[in-house]
Formats: structure tokens, C-alpha cells, sequence
């Protein structure tokens, strides 16, 4: 079974909070040699070489991102986004807990990667201890001369602010987050222009993933070809799955792209006894499930899609045979519903009304109709929204109102029994 | 006057120092708005209207719209809350994990819904998104410190130490009497049928559909109606947009004319 430690080696193990820690496993190593004997396009073209894409749910290759960048604009700002509030995911929580400085050092270098002389941090508002965590490293590794002005005597100053949001996810997309840390509503805004062009305050901004970030540390120390040697051929290197659900050990797994549905689920112990597999939600509670016919497939960015899903965030969600799939639909359309910022109306108005067509579900009192009601609702909110959230609505429930039509139509209450 | 609302200025300059530093941080004021409000909160247990006003001087903007701010999070409590805040997870992980069942004896044991307070003050409880803790489900936050895998025996030992006052973590800052619930009911325009329906009964602090609610409504209402200090801020804004819209309508009637 492929177990691979890159960014969860130690946790759990040994406590690398501390800054000392930190360095005696070669911390921070790696941002000294980039200042002192890289150029900032030397990180770009580790990053774009090693073929790392976005951790935190688009997959979007990091390097590419980095290079829309407009080259004559000097200010420009990298933002770290740990706002990680997608439902079934759990690894940003536990590196910024567990590996304060492995994160810091990454953001480090990835502004130091783009020319960045301001980074900052969204922490999600519900992680206060991470938040303090954080701060605590922070405070650190400036004492220690890792922040600040005229780095390693080498004139490039960078400064680290950590923000903390309040509790909305929508924060956790990306011109939401912006708009948060501008001191405003977390409503996305309108794209093009993008964040690279026009982001925080206006200017050419790249917002990274935690994971994301954090794993420019190992690839810069062991080279991009480390990297991308491992995984399939456009999902190159490792990731962190955050295993939950039906299973006997939960956990956040790191795996070599590529490792197939079924070995996940058995690195996490398997099912429980006497239980059968029903389905896995394999990207966040924005994907649609993939079924008994996918185990063998390879969990990676194109097989996902190809399944009709997607990898997302890296959350994956087991469901065994115990598992009421209206109602974990009507939780999930009922998360979005109550997350929509409102701008849009297929999202607010889409959301809400399936919420409450599902709820009447779930208590058994379904009308006639209200099958094919969800099915076509559920294809007309998708492409419609300024974000990605409206189209998050209905992968979910529509992967299970095709496979499992009984759980939703045995439901709909006899309208002659009951008058 | 309540007593909190005496002790309010007194705060506030104990404040000063630490909000004039959280500014610097940041290249454009308005920035640091959240963290100051969650300074306030810290301070106060909830956001006050004092904190509100305070804070829009602060950063230059318009009470209207740091309420307007504030009413987008969750975590910002804009009546007072109990000591203890119990938000258990309600996500799908947890949801099949036995979350149903926990929400239930929670409940059961306090006597309240979700976003309600016990009438002693001492808890609030809230039904909560996913907290990314999926691996311990099923689980909550206490003050925001996380607490995993929830069983009825350990909400009991729970609710028994916070009741004795020896639970591990701080209570926190009461410093008004909370009402039943610290949500806020939305405006007469909603109950009128001007907000979206779709949104209209989603039950959220954070108010999805677009149209403001009560006391954001009402604030706007007391600056135009002569809060002094905002007053004049909202005049000069009279003055250039009427100007703006006198020029338009000019504009217009002299390309009419031709």
C-alpha cells in the first residue's frame, strides 16, 4: 500500500509547533537558499517544472497561475487561503495546527516566487487555536530574521499579515476572500479581470491553497523531477486525502496521485465489518459520487473528472449501505443554500427551493412530481452564478437521484391515503 | 444607559492603542475591520451598536456599512450571547455519523433550539457547517475550541463542568443580559414580500438574499434622521450625488434638444 510522509511526516509524531523543531528537521533551509541563491523566476520555473496544481479544489497548475502575472506591475500580493470549510475536508486544520512554519515557509517562497513583498493569510474564523498557532510561528520566525526587511542581507524585505475570517465559506472562494480582507462582505466578484490582474486592493494578487504552498518546501529541496516523477500524467505528485464517512480510520492520508479509489479506502481501514460500499464522494461536498464501478480507478485530477466527478479539494467522503442518501443530499443542498452569499439568483433562489423540496422528502411527505421536479432544477442552476458555489448545488444530488431513484420516489407520500 | 454602555468609552480607549496597531498592518484602513471587530467581541461578548459606530470612525466609513459587514459572518454575534457558545457540527460527515442523534439530546438537555440561549444565560446553542474535523465526527466548538467525538456521556460531563464553573475552557465576556436568541428578524420589507423568497426563510445569521434587516435599516434611517456625527458625512454624499443626477437630466435634455 503506496504510505508516503512529504508534509504529514512527524505529525502526530512530534511536535514541530516550535520553531527549534522545526529547523532540526531542516526547516527553512529551503527559504534561505531561494533568497539567497535563487531568483525569484528560478521558483517559478521549479514550481512550473515540478507540475504542481491547486490544492484547495480547482486543480488549477500553480506555476501557469503564477505567470498571469502583469510583469511591469511592481506591487502584487500572494495570499495564502486556509479558509477550508468544504464539507468533508480536514488538511489545512491540521498542517496549520500541527506544521505552523512547513506553512509559513511555503508562503514565504511562493512570494518570494512571484515577487511579492506583502503575503498574507486568511485562516478560517472557527480555527482560533490554528490562528494562535500561527501568530505564535509567526512571531518566531521574524525574531529569528525568516520575515521582515533586508532578508539574509540580501535587500528583498517581505512582510506576513495574518487575517482571520468570521465564519462564511464562501470566504473560501477566492475573490469572496479578497473582498473579506479588504474589510468587506465576502461576495465573489465578477471575473475577468481575475486576481492575478486586478486582486487585493486592486492589485495583481495570487491566492495559493495551504497545501499548496506547503509543498514547495520539499519540492524545492528535492527538485521538481522528484516530484512530478511521481503520480499519472497530468496529476503529477502527492496530495493529502482527508478520509471520512464509513470507514474504520478516518483520517488525512497522503498518497502518490494515482493510487487507485479502492486503496484509499483501505488505507483507511476499510469498511466496517458486515457493511457493503454504496459510493464515495471523492472531491468535497461540492462533487457528484462515483460508485462500485469506479474502485479500481486512479484518484487523480482526469480520472475524477472522467468519472464525473472531480477531485476537488481532496476531501472523500465513504458511504456504506447504512447510509440514507436524501437525506445526506438534503444536508448537503441545505449547506449550500444556507452559504449562498445571495448575489445570484439560480444559487440563492436554486438552492433554498431544493432544500425545501428535499426536506419535505426526508419527512416522507414528497408530492408526485417532485422527482422529476429535482431533476430538473438540479440541471438549471450550474454556469449560471458569478462562482462556483451555484454550481457545487447539485453534482451531490443528482449522482444519486440517478443511482438510487427508490430512496427518493418510495418517499412521496400517497396523496389518496392521506386526504 | 446600561452599565455596558457607560463602561463603553472607557473601552474603547483601552482599545485604541491595539486597533491603531491592527491598521498599520494593512495597506488600505478598511482592511481591518474584522479583526477589530472580533477585538470588540472579544471584549464585549458581542458586536454592540457602540462597537459598530466606534469602529466605522475608526476606518472612515459609515456605520451602515460596517453593520452591513458584520451581518455577512456567522461568527459575529450582533445581540449578547451566553457564556458558553455550543456550535455542533452538522455536516454531512458527521450528519452520518450519528450528528441527528447529538443535536437531539443537546436540545433535550438545554431546552432551546439552534441560535437560542437558555434563559440563565449561560449557553447558546447553534447548529453548525462542517468544521473540518471530519475525522472525529462527530464533533462541536466551545468557545471555539474544538471538542471530538461527541457521546451523551461526555455532553453531560461537559455541561455539569461549565455549569460548576470548572470547565477547561473560558467563559465568555457577558457584558449585557442575552435575550432568547441573538439572531436578528428581518425587516418588514422581507415580511412584505420584497426579499427574494427563496431566501426568505433560510435560517442564518448571515443574511443571504441581499436586502438588510432590521437594525441595519435602522441605523441607516437614525444617519439621515440627524445622528450628528454622521450626519454631515451623509449630506455632503447628498449634495455630489444630486449634483451627479442634475448633470445627467441636463445632459440629457440638452442631447434631446438637438
Amino acid at each position: 500500500m503506496p504510505v508516503t510522509k512529504v508534509l504529514t511526516a512527524g505529525i502526530g509524531e512530534v511536535d514541530m509547533r516550535g520553531i527549534d523543531a522545526y529547523r532540526e528537521r531542516g526547516g527553512y533551509r529551503q527559504w534561505e537558499r531561494a533568497v539567497r541563491e535563487l531568483k525569484p523566476a528560478d521558483v517559478l520555473d521549479v514550481a512550473e517544472k515540478s507540475g504542481l496544481r491547486g490544492r484547495g479544489g480547482a486543480g488549477f497548475p500553480t506555476g501557469r497561475k503564477w505567470s498571469f502575472l502583469p510583469a511591469k506591475q511592481p506591487v502584487r500580493y500572494l495570499v495564502c487561503n486556509c479558509d477550508e470549510a468544504e464539507p468533508g475536508t480536514f488538511k489545512d486544520h491540521m498542517l496549520i495546527e500541527s506544521a505552523p512554519h512547513l506553512v509559513l515557509e511555503g508562503m514565504l517562497i511562493g512570494a518570494y516566487g512571484i515577487g511579492a513583498h506583502h503575503a498574507f493569510i486568511y485562516i478560517r474564523g472557527e480555527f482560533k487555536r490554528g490562528y494562535e498557532i500561527f501568530c505564535a510561528a509567526l512571531e518566531e520566525a521574524r525574531k529569528a530574521g525568516y520575515v521582515g526587511s533586508n532578508l539574509f542581507g540580501s535587500g528583498y524585505d517581505l512582510e506576513v499579515t495574518v487575517h482571520r475570517g468570521a465564519g462564511a465559506y464562501i470566504c473560501g472562494e477566492e475573490t469572496g476572500l479578497l473582498n473579506s480582507l479588504e474589510g468587506k462582505r465576502g461576495e465573489p466578484r465578477l471575473k475577468p479581470p481575475f486576481p492575478a490582474i486586478e486582486g487585493l486592493y486592486r492589485m495583481p494578487t495570487v491566492v495559493n491553497n495551504v497545501e499548496t504552498l506547503a509543498y514547495l518546501v520539499p519540492i524545492l529541496e528535492r527538485g521538481p523531477e522528484w516530484f512530478s516523477a511521481v503520480g499519472t500524467e497530468r496529476s503529477k505528485g502527492y496530495k493529502i486525502v482527508s478520509v471520512s464517512g464509513h470507514v474504520q480510520r478516518p483520517g488525512n492520508y497522503e498518497i502518490p496521485l494515482g493510487t487507485t479509489v479502492r486503496e484509499i479506502i483501505e488505507l483507511a481501514g476499510g469498511l466496517r465489518p458486515g457493511r457493503s460500499f454504496m459510493a464515495v464522494q471523492p472531491g468535497g461536498g461540492s462533487s457528484a459520487c462515483i460508485f462500485e464501478e469506479h474502485l479500481d480507478w486512479a484518484y487523480d485530477y482526469e480520472s475524477m473528472g472522467k468519472a464525473g466527478s472531480m477531485l476537488g479539494s481532496g476531501a472523500f467522503v465513504v458511504f456504506d449501505d447504512t447510509t440514507d442518501f436524501v437525506k445526506a443530499a438534503y444536508n448537503l443542498v441545505r449547506f449550500f443554500a444556507h452559504e449562498s452569499c445571495g448575489q445570484c439568483t439560480p444559487c440563492r433562489e436554486g438552492g433554498s427551493w431544493l432544500a425545501r423540496v428535499l426536506d419535505r422528502l426526508v419527512q416522507r411527505r414528497g408530492i408526485p412530481g417532485d422527482y422529476e421536479m429535482l431533476l430538473r432544477v438540479s440541471g438549471s442552476i450550474t454556469g449560471l452564478n458569478l462562482c462556483a458555489l451555484g454550481d457545487s448545488i447539485e453534482p451531490f444530488l443528482k449522482s444519486v437521484l440517478m443511482r438510487f431513484p427508490e430512496q427518493f420516489t418510495s418517499r412521496i407520500a400517497n396523496v389518496r391515503e392521506s386526504a | 444607559m446600561t452599565e455596558r454602555e457607560r463602561d463603553f468609552p472607557a473601552l474603547l480607549e483601552r482599545l485604541k492603542p491595539e486597533c491603531d496597531a491592527i491598521v498599520a498592518r494593512y495597506e488600505q484602513r478598511r482592511s481591518a475591520l474584522l479583526p477589530i471587530v472580533h477585538l470588540f467581541q472579544q471584549h464585549e461578548g458581542f458586536v454592540s451598536r457602540e462597537a459598530m459606530h466606534a469602529v466605522a470612525e475608526m476606518l472612515e466609513i459609515t456605520p451602515a456599512e460596517v453593520e452591513g459587514t458584520v451581518s455577512f459572518y456567522t461568527l459575529f454575534y450582533r445581540r449578547p450571547v451566553g457564556r458558553y457558545m455550543l456550535q455542533v457540527c452538522r455536516g454531512l460527515a458527521c450528519s452520518i455519523n450519528g450528528a441527528d442523534d447529538i443535536m437531539a439530546y443537546f436540545r433535550e438537555k438545554l431546552g432551546i433550539r439552534s441560535l437560542q440561549t437558555t434563559s440563565d444565560g449561560l449557553f447558546s446553542y447553534e447548529e453548525v457547517e462542517c468544521l473540518a474535523s471530519c475525522d472525529r465526527a462527530t464533533c462541536m466548538q466551545v468557545n471555539l475550541e474544538f471538542v471530538y467525538d461527541l457521546t451523551p456521556q461526555k455532553i453531560d460531563g461537559i455541561l455539569d463542568a461549565m455549569r460548576a464553573g470548572t470547565y477547561a475552557v473560558a467563559p465568555l465576556a457577558q457584558t449585557d443580559a442575552p435575550g432568547g436568541t441573538w439572531e436578528i428578524p428581518q425587516d418588514a420589507q422581507v415580511a412584505s414580500g420584497r426579499k427574494a423568497p427563496g431566501a426568505r426563510d433560510v435560517e442564518s445569521p448571515n443574511n443571504a438574499g441581499g436586502v438588510g434587516d432590521a437594525s441595519g435599516t435602522i441605523m441607516l434611517d437614525n444617519i439621515i434622521s440627524g445622528d450628528v456625527r454622521f450626519f454631515r458625512k451623509t449630506a455632503e454624499r447628498a449634495v455630489v450625488d444630486s449634483r451627479a443626477v442634475v448633470e445627467t437630466i441636463d445632459e440629457q435634455a440638452s442631447h434631446a434638444g438637438h
